[in-house]
């Protein structure tokens, strides 16, 4: 890989891909089995110890001291590689350490023991040091890592002043992916020892690309703030199947809560008739449940009607949910009146707003009506839902035999 | 910042009274008393009873100087290794140096191989050659993969120690005759210090602490990992290889001359750090002269306290350091 000046480059990968392996190579704290590392041209293995250290800062992931040093003596640490060693330290390092401490605001900690700082503080006084080394390069290994939020931020903000005010390239390992996205302007992933994608984060932190390196589904989107991608793991964990299959009537999001709780109870759900890219939809594809489905805006056509009615007819359930009715989808409820459902456990989920939700001026609440005083239409709230369906398909399955 | 230079300059005067002070005090102490004032006369050459001067010319002066050598050696050994490993518990003992230096010495008695080789007695090389080998020894068995664990090292080294102590009881087993002189060595005496023994010994731990002296603001760095030296520009490996044989150099020397003497390199370096802080740049001085005042007043209150016999002065510094040092566990636990 080849690395510009002035930016901000995030190394992301699973754990044990090599991304610490590849900073040590970076820092020539390791030397390569093949290959090299080239700053300003020179071969780094070339340069002497002191020369890098004027060029090249480091950030680890944690620092414990087992002795105890000030502050103000950890942060000078950093003028080492300039130091005259029968001179020690002159006025220009103590005023560049001090400018560090302003810099990185730890003026005030200067004369406390390092060991009694918290994570951050301790992160914050190491890059003062860094500051002090006065490198065009700093490299860290998961800086924020074992850090609060609030602490991540504001240690990633202060590298990133850095890498605008002073021309600093940094190179970082970063966790967490959607810090990566937000500060990066550069993202390489790592897997398995080599580097698979590396470009700017749209190029790299696609859903794909994440799936390849860390073999998880997520869903990435666009971060409302400052957009760039965001992305969100799909968190299915592998609960044991009910073998209730449920179907939903929903619509326009008036379904998301339901279906995300009914899958992760382990029913087995199939919703309709929904839009093609309707919030309802996009959920059931997520959840991979068979869906009727329409092209948007044309009305319910008499294929996805009779894939919704065959949809339902094989549920031992069926659910409506609080959703909008307008001419494209009042066939929704059409469908709950067919004599080939009848008797089938309806549960209806119901807000008394009914009207308010009715865009057919008057035809869908007619409907409605007459569904609630259909056989076996179940008036009942989303917080019961999953206790009702048990009871009425254990009781429905009964009166059967 | 004033402040604490201030008393870095006490706690240095201090030191360098109680050093004078211990001086005198066991310079005039023993089985002869000999007041201050004769022992002025008789350093500045004047006439003064014979007996007096040839004990303290001859026999405590050689002694108590040895001390001050020995326990400055081992005191900053103390100190640097503790630095070099991030870890309070090191020090020439536990790492396995006196045990192997203490075999060697047995080696070269057993073997009678007590020549001369340059002016040195087979003795120290021997002593020397045995705290290298387990150092190397078992720097090597905690080193895998081109990692080291400091924990894995301690262990080596105290299971190493242990080795080499049971080596060293299973030679003397078999060599009756020559028990004596390897009790010596395991129990740490001076009681056997000549101007000769003197001189050999600060030829080689004075060059030494200097050289210790030279490294410790690479020290104060090594402390914040070796990833850290490493990136501000310290060669650690290098580093650590002449700070390690330099040390062994001192223990070779110290147990070649005065045995092995427990818990001075531990408790030396602990004691000034709770009084000054961190700063190796000056642990590593005043634990060397706090290491000298120890052993002298160690050495001198064993010679004393049970005349005519006298208690090996590695069993003092056990005796005194011990519960010192359990002392600052608990102090450090709170």
């Amino acid at each position: 890989m080849n690395i510009g000046k002035g930016s901000f480059f995030c190394i992301v990968g699973p754990n044990g891909s090599g991304k610490s392996t590849l900073l040590r190579v970076i820092s020539a704290a390791l030397k390569p089995q093949e290959g090299a590392v080239y700053l300003d041209g020179r071969s780094i293995n070339g340069i002497k110890h002191r020369s890098i250290a004027g060029m090249l800062s480091f950030v680890p992931q944690n620092t414990s001291l087992e002795f105890d040093f000030k502050v103000s003596d950890v942060v000078l640490m950093g003028r080492y590689p300039y130091i005259n060693k029968l001179k020690g330290e002159t006025g220009k390092d103590f005023e560049i350490a001090e400018k560090a401490m302003e810099y990185t605001n730890t003026t005030h900690l200067k004369d406390r023991s390092f060991m009694e700082l918290s994570g951050g503080e301790r992160q914050r006084v190491i890059l003062a040091q860094a500051f002090a080394q006065d490198t065009d390069i700093l490299i860290l290994d998961e800086p924020v890592s074992h850090l609060d939020l609030q602490h991540q931020v504001e240690i990633l903000n202060l590298i990133k002043k850095m890498c605008v005010d002073r021309k600093l390239t940094a190179i970082t390992v970063l966790h967490d992916l959607n810090l990566a996205s937000a500060y990066g302007d550069y993202i390489v992933m790592m897997k398995a020892g080599a580097i698979m994608k590396q470009g700017t984060p749209f190029e790299t932190l696609t859903a794909d690309g994440i799936k390849e390196i860390f073999d998880t589904d997520v869903y990435v989107s666009v971060s409302p703030v400052g957009n760039k991608p965001y992305i969100y793991a799909l968190t299915k964990p592998n609960i044991e199947k009910k073998g209730i299959r449920v179907h939903v009537i929903c619509g326009g999001g008036s379904g998301s809560d339901i279906i995300s709780r009914l899958c992760s109870e382990g029913f087995d759900l199939s919703s309709g008739v929904l839009a093609i890219g309707d919030l309802d939809w996009k959920i059931s594809k997520e959840n991979d449940m068979q869906v009727a489905e329409e092209v948007p805006f044309v009305g319910i056509s008499g294929e996805a009607y009779a894939k919704n009615k065959e949809l339902a007819m094989a549920a031992d359930a069926i659910v409506l949910t609080g959703l909008y009715l307008g001419k494209s989808n009042l066939k929704n409820l059409e469908l709950l009146l067919e004599k080939d459902l009848e008797g089938k456990p309806l549960f209806i989920l119901e807000d008394e707003s009914f009207a308010a939700r009715d865009y057919t001026g008057g035809a869908a609440c007619r409907l409605y009506e007459m569904i609630k005083f259909r056989n076996n239409s179940i008036l009942t709230d989303s917080k019961l839902l999953k206790e009702e369906i048990i009871k009425a398909v254990e009781t429905h399955g009964e009166s059967k035999e | 910042m004033g402040k604490v230079k201030n008393r870095n300059w006490q706690v240095f005067v201090f030191l360098i009274a109680s050093l004078i002070l211990t001086l005198i005090f066991a310079t005039s102490t023993g089985a002869v008393k000999i007041s201050t004032a004769e022992i002025i006369e008789i350093l500045a050459k004047k006439d003064s009873d014979i007996v007096n001067a040839s004990i303290l010319m001859d026999i405590r002066l050689p002694r108590v100087l040895l001390a001050v050598v020995l326990g400055a050696g081992l005191a900053a050994v103390g100190g640097v290794m503790q630095a070099i490993f991030k870890n309070p518990l090191v020090d020439s003992y536990t790492l396995g140096m006196s045990s192997g230096a203490a075999l060697g010495a047995v080696i070269s008695i057993i073997t009678g191989l007590n020549a001369r080789i340059l002016g040195m007695e087979t003795t120290g090389v021997f002593a020397f050659i045995g705290a290298v080998l387990t150092l190397f020894f078992v720097y090597s068995l905690a080193y895998t993969r081109n990692r080291m664990s400091i924990n894995s090292f301690l262990l080596a080294g105290v299971a190493v120690s242990y080795f080499l102590a049971s080596v060293i009881s299973f030679l003397m087993m078999l060599n009756h005759d020559k028990i004596e002189h390897i009790v010596f060595w395991t129990m740490g005496s001076l009681s056997m210090a000549t101007w000769n023994e003197f001189f050999i010994s600060a030829a080689l731990i004075i060059p030494s602490l200097a050289v210790l002296m030279y490294y410790t603001r690479e020290l104060n760095i090594l402390t914040m990992g070796e990833d850290a030296a490493h990136h501000l520009g310290i060669n650690t490996f290098a580093l650590k290889n002449v700070l390690l044989i330099t040390c062994a150099l001192v223990v070779g020397s110290v147990v070649s001359t005065g045995g092995t003497i427990a818990f001075l390199g531990l408790v030396a370096p602990h004691i000034i750090r709770l009084i000054i802080g961190s700063d190796n740049k000056r642990v590593i001085p005043y634990s060397a002269l706090l290491g000298s005042i120890l052993l002298v007043l160690a050495d001198t209150v064993g010679r004393v306290l049970i005349q005519p016999a006298e208690i090996p002065v590695g069993v003092m510094t056990s005796i005194m350091g011990g519960p010192f040092f359990i002392f600052l566990l608990r102090k450090s636990k709170n």
